[in-house]
């Protein structure tokens, strides 16, 4: 087990005991359990819901809006954890403060472009 | 910890950025279509005010430097530097960004397109190509390209219900999305190997220094450092339309609107050259003895193909498209050689051909307006109906070709020549040779249906804005013709 590939059958022998404990379990199961189906046994699952309706849905294009400014969010928010772990810590000043109220202005500002186009209104 | 920003020397790319948040702002308050346009142009303007007050000044400002502590002993380090090379390709990016906003102008007053967000994006676009050319570490030079490169794809397509516009804009994006992405590649190898982002601070542990002990020290001729160069090598060539990477210009150029195209062939195309000439000087100069071959190779085949392709176009954007690709080959060709002059010569042939060219889309925009197929027999007996479009977009191509008067096109093909032949790259002497000539043929075969005589079409008005595109594009190209050492002896 020593060497450059060695550590590698270190993984493939993981890899292996983690399909035979699946495999071993799943065959378990099927040779102990009672096999009687029902059609409503072989339904697809959905929080215990009957499913409606095809896989493949269509939905309104509006959302695409919303979910696309959500992201932005979300993702910009990625950057103010960081900082708001830091901002306060010596060395860090008002500069460090001020800096992240530039960048939220700019994300603002696309914000408010949205809001005087009209793309923030469902109608 | 907090750095203090010289905000003399990233003034020109924040100037543009703030320009293009007032667009926005003026656009949804302000509601007068062309106030956008102006604030553009203005923002444009004084941009290129900052570069040249820094020019005048002369000091080299560097900013975004690594702080003492945590240098290991090795060089400062700036990410942003506002040199000489940077001042002079800033100042073409710039001066090719006021023909596109002009052009923008004439293009937009039709309104089917929104100009909020047209010039907006321009701006972020002008912002990173003014950005790139300074950027002396990895992250700024790819976060920069991007920045270029992003919005050019919305602009493409911002011409909506247009099908050519959305294909154009698709194809771009999938390129330039592989093109990123086979440079980050390449770019983090880079990084794995040296442990370093900064450029000097690359060529430094290429060639044997150490600054960390988180990397063991490579010799340059480790194997990952140089498929690191090629795979970035690649990425640029994507950029620049190199062949083999060159597929995609001819359909991009002919979809975009004129504007977007003139943009992609000037602005997009110099910021590329920019990025590869900053990393291939400044960060992998030990390499040399790999990517100096390949880039002869890439020159020779660049070339040769986009004129090739030229010949057969009957479209006069595809033309353009195509013989700009042809100029992107004598573009790279001094930088293979291994000369101190190489960089010049390229940045000479970069600027001068920025001026004709951005002058041949000017005068293409606004014949496209009244001639919409745009074709090369459109402009038959153009001369007899806009005397002035016909002799300018004349001017423009045989500049282009090398002939006189043009004598732009001229230097710009000695100045390459004379590098390529100091640099003992006799053989690509020769490709040059001929393929000037090639280029020759579907120039002059273009100039020349514009003095044919037929029976006249109708005659092309001339926007103000157009005009005074037009106007600066000739006086730019007008100047080179008579004082080539402006662009010649730019970097020294």
């Amino acid at each position: 087990m020593d060497g450059y590939f060695g550590s590698y059958a270190v993984v493939g022998a993981l890899l292996l005991i983690g399909v035979g404990i699946f495999a071993g379990a799943m065959t378990a199961n099927r040779l102990l359990r009672p096999h009687r189906p029902t059609p409503e046994k072989l339904l697809t699952y959905e929080c215990g819901v009957d499913p409606v309706g095809e896989g493949w849905a269509q939905s309104h294009v509006r959302y695409y809006v919303f979910a696309y400014l959500y992201v932005v969010f979300a993702v910009d928010a990625v950057f103010l954890f960081p900082w708001a772990t830091v901002f306060a810590a010596p060395g860090f000043g008002v500069a460090t403060l001020v800096e992240m109220f530039v960048f939220l202005g700019f994300i603002a500002l696309g914000i408010v472009y949205a809001w005087r186009k009209n793309v923030l209104g469902w109608t | 910890m907090i750095q203090s920003i010289d905000y003399a020397a990233i003034a020109p790319p924040l100037i543009l950025a703030l320009a293009a948040g007032l667009v926005l702002l003026l656009d949804a308050f302000l509601g007068r279509p062309r106030a956008p346009g102006f604030a553009a142009l203005g923002g444009v303007l004084l941009s290129t005010a900052a570069v040249a007050w820094l020019a005048v000044e002369g000091a080299g400002r560097a900013t975004f430097c690594i702080p003492g502590e945590l240098r290991g002993g090795g060089p400062a380090s700036c990410s942003y530097v506002a040199d000489r090379f940077t001042l002079v390709i800033s100042a073409v990016m710039l001066g090719a960004a006021v023909v596109v906003v002009l052009l923008s102008m004439t293009e937009l007053a039709r309104g089917d397109v929104p100009a909020g967000e047209w010039y907006f994006l321009l701006l972020c676009a002008f912002a990173g190509a003014v950005a790139l050319p300074a950027s002396r570490d990895l992250v700024m030079l790819v976060v920069s390209l991007e920045l270029v490169s992003l919005p050019v794809f919305v602009l493409a397509a911002l011409r909506r219900y247009d099908g050519r516009a959305g294909e154009a804009a698709l194809k771009l994006f999938l390129v330039s999305v592989v093109s990123t992405a086979v440079m980050l590649f390449g770019a983090s190898l880079v990084y794995g190997v040296t442990g370093e982002i900064h450029l000097e601070r690359i060529a430094a542990v290429l060639a044997g220094a150490r600054f960390t002990d988180a990397v063991p020290a490579p010799g340059a001729g480790a194997p990952v450092a140089v498929a690191g160069v090629v795979l970035v090598l690649a990425g640029f060539a994507f950029k620049v339309a190199a062949v083999p990477f060159h597929f995609w210009a001819g359909d991009v150029y002919r979809g975009a609107p004129v504007p977007v195209a003139a943009l992609l062939s000037v602005i997009s195309k110099a910021a590329g050259f920019a990025g590869l000439i900053l990393l291939f000087t400044l960060a992998f100069p030990a390499l040399r003895g790999v990517w100096g071959p390949l880039v002869a190779v890439l020159a020779a085949a660049t070339m040769t193909v986009g004129n090739l392709l030229a010949l057969r176009q009957r479209h006069a954007v595809r033309l353009l498209a195509w013989s700009s690709v042809a100029q992107s080959g004598y573009i790279l060709a001094p930088l293979a050689s291994a000369d101190r002059g190489a960089v010049p010569a390229s940045v000479a042939y970069l600027a001068l051909y920025a001026a004709m060219n951005m002058g041949a889309f000017a005068v293409v925009a606004v014949v496209a307006r009244t001639r919409a197929g745009n074709e090369l027999d459109d402009y038959r007996g153009l001369w007899a109906v806009s005397p002035w479009s016909a002799a300018a977009l004349g001017f423009f191509l045989v500049c282009l070709a090398g002939l006189p008067p043009g004598l732009a096109g001229l230097f710009a093909k000695i100045v390459v020549f004379r590098e390529v032949v100091a640099g003992g790259l006799g053989w690509l002497a020769i490709v040059m040779a001929i393929n000037t000539v090639i280029g020759l043929y579907y120039y002059i075969a273009w100039a020349g249906r514009l003095f044919a005589a037929v029976r006249p079409g109708r005659a092309v008005p001339v926007t103000a804005p157009a005009g005074v595109a037009v106007a600066i594009a000739l006086v730019a190209t007008g100047v080179f013709s008579a004082l080539p050492q402006l662009a010649i002896s730019a970097l020294g």
